[in-house]
């Protein structure tokens, strides 16, 4: 019972990095991002290239979530400058077929030049003994990890002056231009961290197991689920939300069987979005 | 609704229906061309159905492959399983397509849920759909998939009479997409797709035209999926995937000419060629697709009926 | 003249809202823009400020055209508008709220937030209450606070009385002129006529979308059908 909890809550702190990208890009640029795998695949695959060419596995690592961080910023300033030019409902459309265009772009790329190369990180000692529960070493470093990340980020974004003008442009893009803060800036800024986060969850894939190519549209589609349960403008709802998922799934897919799991998890999303479209744990921005 | 416009269709539909009857005969007996000939009909009916669902009441569902794939497993699990008689388990398998199709719009129209929601709903949908038949492996048969050569739809077994029952359901669901755009519905539909509240502020019953055109074209994409089935000798899930359907389709739809009679014709005809061009490359297509559709809905969303039209002192439809 | 509107031409979709608009505030001074509901007073604000797109027409403001450019840009420039919608951020404190309207304004944040607390000494109170809790005569004035906090050259208010209790309003008007007197230019909607007047030097009328009726607020408050239409004397 308790080892499939703690695997449930670890998986789900993974989620939560990969979801509270989503709910910011949403928040902030009003696109709602399918291609949001890919960059925690982009992440896993150029660290797992360094590291075959020899460099050092931490370097690699912070390098492969940098590579991830620019891909981001690059994305922003091209292929969603289309999408920016449209608001409201225009936009949220032309940016679902952008971002779907560029999932399947990515996507094929790496298939097809790329289809053998996987990221697979061990860590030197396989598991620790935490309060008499044998876990896994690779579960201790990921949970530390996403821990720390959603502290800075907490801080960050209600402490200091850039972190309420972003909470501002989520509550109120019009109330925020009211008061001089320019959205188009700080978005960039917001694609390129969401980017990073999601590099971090694609870590922690290879961490875990291992972070092949043909991921992007799984994370992608975990990231939604779980960013659409707690509320896609919510961030506080996102990370319960994702922890709360994650148990869920590791129970379900442990008692169940894999494929029912998701069904449960995909079915929990269109119930949310049915009965409650802000957000099942949606709660406080 | 002026005359002119009426007999231009009727001409470019009549023009295309010879073309394309006339295909199997400029390609002679190769079977490779009869197939790609084949699918390229297939493809342009669903790009039809697809304009029906999203042409003029902009609802983005992601779930075309869903629809269609439902309707023709429905289809075969009960015919195999049951030994139904395919002439009444595919319209039961229609039915179920048009039903959720149009239970999907009615639930988003109702509760206003905009594209961003109907989008992830429909695309929960296409996923929920997939692992279902990779989960319900006893009747499904999972990955590996039915053979459905022998089921009992002989028509759909030769190549060419294929070719032309196909060609019969294209035709088909272009006259019924001129119907219905040429009648009252047509009027609402053209005020829906300007602006939606003026539409509804004038009276027009936005719930019901929206559900009504979901409905028709999830039927199309039902008619279309399960014909397929039976055409292809075996179903399986990879047929009626997001990168075999709906991506397709959008490229399709896009590049032909979204809300337009004949976009889904010139676009499949593009899409035909596309395909042969990028087919010795492999997997690659799915890159090519997806760079497409980046190009095409961001650069050159009005689609080559849009640019002919510019060209040519004639109507095109 | 400070700010100036020459011939704006604004539309919804092809419906006409704004036809050759013209009008002009100085510098320390406070202009009301008067008429019922839909006559396009909203618009107008939001046209100065970059929130719509005018068709046709120039707004200048210091010699800078303003048309054309975005709304946070118009902010920098000085231009603040205080919408009757308030827009306000609901989850976050009062505190919080005019924070961020000191964005552009760091550096005099501690001193613009006392003076504001001492425009409105509820919002003291209130300070850590979250924004969207809060009553709608208090939401009315963490807008105008915000709005203050940016330290506006000029400040559009849009219905600025709605929701404030009479004495309430009397003193928040009272304050404005000891802005307007440091060099503040107000350009004030109201849908309470008598109040408008009382307050501003001059003002514009608007009926559907057209400048109908302007000159000085004694003059105006003379007119026969101001007092008809607005002031329900015969």
């Amino acid at each position: 019972m308790i080892p499939i909890l703690i695997d449930g809550v670890v998986q789900g702190l993974q989620l939560s990095l990969l979801a509270v990208g989503i709910t910011l890009i949403y928040g902030l640029g009003g696109v709602l991002n399918l291609a949001h795998g890919q960059f925690a695949v982009t992440a896993g695959i150029a660290t797992a290239l360094l590291i075959s060419n020899g460099v050092n596995v931490i370097v690699a690592s912070l390098l492969g979530v940098l590579a991830a961080g620019v891909f981001g910023l690059v994305i922003d300033r091209s292929l969603l400058l289309a999408a920016y030019r449209y608001k409201g409902e225009e936009r949220l459309l032309l940016g679902l077929v952008l971002t779907l265009g560029l999932s399947f772009v990515v996507d094929g790329y790496l298939n097809y030049r790329l289809p053998n190369v996987a990221l697979t990180l061990r860590l030197p000692i396989p598991s620790l003994s935490v309060f008499g529960i044998t876990i896994r070493a690779a579960s201790v470093v990921m949970s530390l990890m996403a821990i720390l990340v959603f502290l800075l980020l907490l801080i960050f974004l209600k402490g200091t002056l850039l972190g309420k003008a972003i909470r501002s442009i989520i509550q109120n893009e019009v109330g925020a231009e009211l008061c001089g803060i320019r959205p188009a800036r700080t978005r960039t800024f917001i694609v390129a961290l969401s980017a990073v986060m999601a590099g971090l969850a694609g870590i922690a894939q290879g961490l875990f197991s291992s972070l092949g190519t043909e991921m992007g549209v799984e994370f992608t589609i975990l990231a939604l689920i779980v960013a659409v349960v707690g509320g896609v403008r919510s961030i506080n709802g996102t990370l319960v939300a994702g922890i709360l998922l994650g148990i869920v799934n590791a129970y379900a897919s442990y008692y169940i069987g894999a494929y029912l799991a998701l069904i449960i998890l995909l079915g929990t999303a269109m119930l949310t979005i049915l009965i409650r479209p802000s957000g099942l744990l949606a709660y406080w921005t | 609704m002026s005359k002119r416009k009426f007999s231009a269709s009727y001409v470019a539909l009549l023009l295309v229906g010879l073309i394309l009857a006339l295909v199997p005969l400029a390609t002679g007996g190769s079977p490779y061309y009869s197939r790609i000939t084949t699918l390229m009909l297939i493809y342009t009916a669903y790009a039809v159905a697809f304009n029906m669902i999203f042409g003029h009441t902009k609802q983005l569902f992601l779930c075309l492959g869903a629809l269609a794939g439902c309707s023709a497993y429905l289809s075969v699990v009960l015919t195999r399983t049951l030994a139904l008689s395919p002439w009444i388990t595919i319209p039961l398998g229609i039915l179920l397509a048009g039903f959720l199709g149009g239970l999907f719009s009615y639930v988003s129209v109702r509760r206003g849920l905009g594209v961003i929601f109907l989008g992830v709903v429909t695309l929960a949908f296409s996923l929920i759909f997939y692992n279902l038949i990779l989960g319900l492996r006893e009747y499904t048969n999972g990955e590996t998939g039915i053979v459905t050569k022998g089921l009992g739809v002989r028509i759909l077994e030769s190549s060419w009479s294929s070719y032309y029952v196909f060609l019969a359901v294209l035709m088909l669901s272009l006259l019924l997409y001129h119907f219905v755009m040429s009648s009252r519905m047509g009027v609402a539909f053209r005020a829906l797709s300007d602006d939606e509240l003026t539409a509804e502020l004038a009276g027009i019953d936005v719930t019901s035209y929206k559900v009504f055109a979901a409905a028709i074209g999830s039927l199309l994409m039902g008619i279309v999926g399960s014909f397929y089935a039976y055409y292809n000798g075996l179903i399986s899930p990879a047929l009626f995937s997001l990168v075999s359907v709906d991506i397709v389709v959008l490229i399709t739809l896009s590049s032909g000419g979204i809300g337009t009679l004949l976009g889904p014709v010139l676009g499949g005809a593009v899409v035909a060629l596309i395909d042969e061009l990028v087919r010795p490359f492999g997997q690659l297509n799915v890159l090519v697709y997806g760079a497409l559709l980046i190009v095409l809905f961001a650069a050159f969303r009005q689609g080559l009926v849009s640019v002919l039209r510019k060209m040519v002192k004639f109507q095109i439809p | 003249m400070l700010i100036r509107v020459e011939g704006l031409e604004v539309s919804y979709a092809e419906m006409p809202v704004l036809r050759d608009v013209s009008i002009e505030a100085q510098r320390s001074e406070a202009v009301g823009v008067i008429g019922p509901n839909g006559s396009g007073k909203t618009t107008l604000f939001k046209a100065i400020v970059g929130m719509v797109r005018p068709k046709r027409g120039k707004i200048f403001y210091d010699g800078t055209r303003l048309d054309g450019l975005g709304t946070p840009d118009i902010v920098r420039l000085g231009i603040v508008y205080v919408p009757a919608e308030r827009e306000l951020f609901p989850q976050m404190t009062v505190l919080e709220n005019l924070d961020l309207g000191a964005y552009i304004n760091q550096k005099a944040r501690g001193e613009l937030l006392e003076f504001v607390f001492s425009f409105f000494p509820r919002l003291k109170e209130r300070a850590r209450q979250l924004a969207g809790t809060l009553s709608g005569g208090e939401q009315q004035m963490l807008a105008i606070a915000r709005g203050l906090m940016a330290k506006p050259n000029v400040l559009l208010l849009d219905e600025p009385s709605t929701g404030l209790a009479p004495l309430l309003v009397a003193e928040m008007y009272r304050q404005l002129s000891r802005l307007k007197k440091e060099g503040l230019t107000i350009l004030l909607a109201e849908q309470q006529v008598p109040l408008a007047l009382s307050f501003t030097e001059r003002a514009y009328v608007l009926e559907n979308g057209r400048v109908k009726l302007s000159g000085t607020s004694k003059d105006l408050l003379g007119e026969p059908e101001i007092k008809r239409a607005y002031l329900g004397v015969a």
